[in-house]
């Protein structure tokens, strides 16, 4: 039995599909250390290439330019350089929780003393151009030993260093 | 430090992605007509013949373009070509286990729909089975407005 | 190039916000049937289907599968492959190596996005690495702003700067009936505009757009045998970035830039010693305004931190000595899996002198396209009229 033919579509569907997936990622040998270390004793953990000589963040196991195992591990500052940063008028959400950011609020990208790599991160700075800048001081502060559970989340802000 | 006394560190996270899909030209009067006339389509090819569900704009055959006026009636009866039990559990599965799940050709069609096959015993289900489709109570443009499959009994159907 | 590679035949949608319309597999068709009918070539005498778009944008994975009908894929050979942002530049590499190699003859290249129908948002997030940084993942609008605050305060460029890249690619996409966002702004206008993420304002950055692109590669025999104006792929280079590694957003870095090695990379192998006097026209990857200006750095087409003087000296307009993205870019067209093979489509259109009212006022001889991927990794390619160019 044929239909009538019509010409026009005049509903288009839309269906919704959620999909919620559940995960669980092993950190892995030096990544397991560094993020315990955090938890545990508010240390930030580099490795050094014994070749180049790089500081990395996150420690990982081989060094990518020079093909050769990490070798040395190094306890960075927890203070350090804002190389760059940004004002979000966005929320950003923590896709793990997802509880929203509340805008406005600085995020930047910030040196430790003795590393190589940055760390992005929220900066604990009023969100106006008045006191960002790049190259100021910054502190890591860290959240108090039990609400830290070994993620970059243990860092509650990063402080200018008046 | 000791190098080969590593932690062991593992945290568990959910990916939560809400999407929707669009039915597009044809599949949008697919679901229309499933949800307001109760009605099943497929789409015959003009070139090739090939009657295919799911209906779309594109034969899969001969490449050939479809239109809406190439829509036509399926089913609701059809031939069960295939069927499995599901007895193990997983979270994702849309029904508690166990449950029948079947290809049905449809009357008219050159493939077969999967779906659940229900109103019938495990033990008397066939391949071969006459079948036909119920429809659901409530419809909203979903291929749940086919609440599932039930074998025809020539007494009553 | 084992052997000689051209495009014989592209096509694309007219690229919008909203699709609503089309199902996956619809939008992709318009696309291939466009290419099929340019190329002059039926599906059944491709060789080999390869598709590309985001991992998961659209909440369906196996889209290659899923989507044989509308790529006229069945019972032919071909891939799927993902790479982030680059992927639609990457999908060409794979074809031009099908080809290159001689197994393949004529491959059918599609790159497409519907983004509309997924969650872009969540599924983005999970690029950052699970357990380090998923938690505090910026947008892709926070790393660019980063980039532009660092871009600033290095070199003494100002937010009227970024305007002016995001006023020449907004007009020029005003002439590409294409283009997603066709918009009529001064600089004004955007300084006006809202504020996403300091310094970039909705104005600097790319929108979010549905759309598909569909090239066919073929051997230099069928393109000299098929087609009136073939356009030769002459070299592609990816480069993959240290994905940990950040410095990106600070412009100063010494540390070796994927843009910059790929570049270093393609023109070694082309014999470049001047790329803004070797190509002719460049369709840059830019998914915000500073980016451009970093690219026109990386690409040595200025000194480093000077890439801000070229826009404010109109060098990179569409009647200037150097244009840079007359189809109005990746800011006025973003359907992800699609827009790095639009840059290459797009280049490929100037060569043939088909860009219409896009085409740049000047002999186009040769053409660079660039991809950029948020990982950080790019895929550069390299076109010409002429074999002998």
């Amino acid at each position: 039995m044929t239909l009538a033919p019509t010409l026009q579509v005049r509903e288009f569907v839309e269906i919704p599909c959620t999909v919620d997936i559940p995960y669980r990622f092993a950190a892995g040998k030096y990544l397991s250390r560094f993020l315990v270390e955090l938890r545990d004793n508010g240390r930030f953990l580099g490795i050094r290439c014994p070749v180049c000589k790089r500081v990395q963040l996150p420690p990982r196991i081989v060094c990518a330019v020079c093909h050769v195992r990490n070798s040395e591990w190094v306890e960075l500052g927890l203070e350090g350089t804002l190389t760059a940063f940004t004002i979000m008028h966005l929320p950003l959400t923590d896709p793990t929780t997802g509880k929203p950011h509340k805008p406005p609020f600085c995020y930047g990208s910030v040196r430790l003393d003795g590393s190589d790599s940055v760390v992005d991160y929220f900066l604990n700075v009023e969100p106006s151009m008045r006191r960002l800048r790049v190259g100021m001081r910054m502190r890591v502060v860290l959240k108090p030993r039990e609400s830290r559970k070994g993620d970059l989340t243990d860092i509650l802000y990063f402080d200018p260093v008046d | 430090m000791d190098d080969s006394n590593w932690p062991i560190f593992e945290v568990d996270q959910h990916i939560v992605a809400h999407g929707r899909y669009y039915a597009g030209k044809i599949g949008s009067r697919f679901f229309t007509a499933l949800r307001d006339e109760k009605k099943i389509l497929g789409i015959r090819c003009p070139h090739c013949g090939v009657v295919l569900w799911p209906p779309r704009a594109t034969c899969r055959d001969c490449f050939s373009q479809l239109g809406l006026e190439d829509m036509e009636e399926i089913g609701p009866q059809g031939i069960l070509e295939s069927f499995t039990i599901v007895t193990y559990k997983e979270p994702i599965q849309p029904r508690t286990p166990p449950f029948i799940v079947g290809i049905v050709r449809l009357n008219g069609a050159s493939c077969g729909m999967t779906h659940f096959i229900d109103e019938v015993a495990h033990d008397e289900v066939k391949i071969g089975m006459r079948v036909t489709a119920v429809f659901a109570e409530h419809r909203q443009g979903h291929i749940m407005d086919i609440s599932h499959f039930k074998p025809v009994r020539f007494s009553t159907d | 190039m084992k052997r000689n590679v051209a495009i014989i035949g592209g096509g694309q949608t007219h690229h919008a916000g909203r699709r609503p319309d089309v199902n996956q597999g619809e939008l992709v068709n318009e696309a291939v049937r466009a290419a099929l009918t340019d190329a002059q070539v039926a599906i059944d005498e491709i060789d080999a289907v390869l598709l590309g778009n985001m991992e998961f944008f659209e909440g369906t994975h196996l889209t290659d599968c899923w989507l044989v009908d509308a790529t006229g894929a069945l019972g032919k050979p071909g891939l799927k492959i993902t790479t982030g942002g680059t992927v639609g530049a990457s999908i060409v590499c794979a074809g031009v190596y099908h080809v290159a190699s001689g197994l393949f003859d004529k491959v059918l290249c599609i790159g497409f996005e519907k983004q509309e129908e997924g969650d872009t948002g969540a599924i983005l997030s999970a690029v950052a690495h699970p357990l380090y940084g998923r938690s505090v993942a910026g947008a892709a609008v926070g790393y660019f702003a980063m980039m532009g605050a660092s871009y600033m305060a290095a070199w003494g460029a100002t937010e009227v700067h970024s305007a002016m890249v995001a006023v020449k690619a907004r007009q020029n996409a005003c002439k590409n009936e294409y283009a997603h966002l066709r918009l009529n702004i001064t600089i004004d206008d955007v300084l006006s505009s809202r504020m996403l993420a300091y310094p970039i304002r909705i104005l600097d950055m790319c929108p979010a757009s549905n759309g598909a692109c569909a090239l066919v590669l073929a051997d230099q025999k069928t393109a000299e045998d098929r087609c009136a104006k073939p356009v030769w792929i002459r070299a592609m280079e990816t480069v993959h970035n240290e994905q940990f590694e950040f410095d990106w957003r600070d412009v100063t870095t010494s540390k070796p830039m994927f843009s910059r090695v790929a570049a270093h990379n393609i023109y070694k192998r082309l014999g470049v010693q001047d790329p803004a006097q070797y190509f002719d026209v460049f369709e840059i990857y830019e998914p915000a305004t500073w980016a451009e200006l970093v690219w026109y750095e990386d690409l040595g087409l200025c000194p480093r931190g000077e890439g801000f003087k070229l826009i404010e000296n109109g060098v990179t307009e569409i009647g200037g000595p150097i244009p840079v993205n007359p189809s109005g870019g990746v800011l006025s067209t973003n359907p992800i899996g699609a827009s790095a093979m639009l840059r290459i489509w797009e280049a490929a259109l100037q060569i043939r002198g088909d860009a219409g009212g896009r085409q740049v006022p000047k002999e186009v001889r040769r053409a660079l396209a660039t991809a950029y991927g948020g990982t950080n990794w790019t895929v550069l390619t390299a076109l010409s009229k002429d074999l002998e160019d």
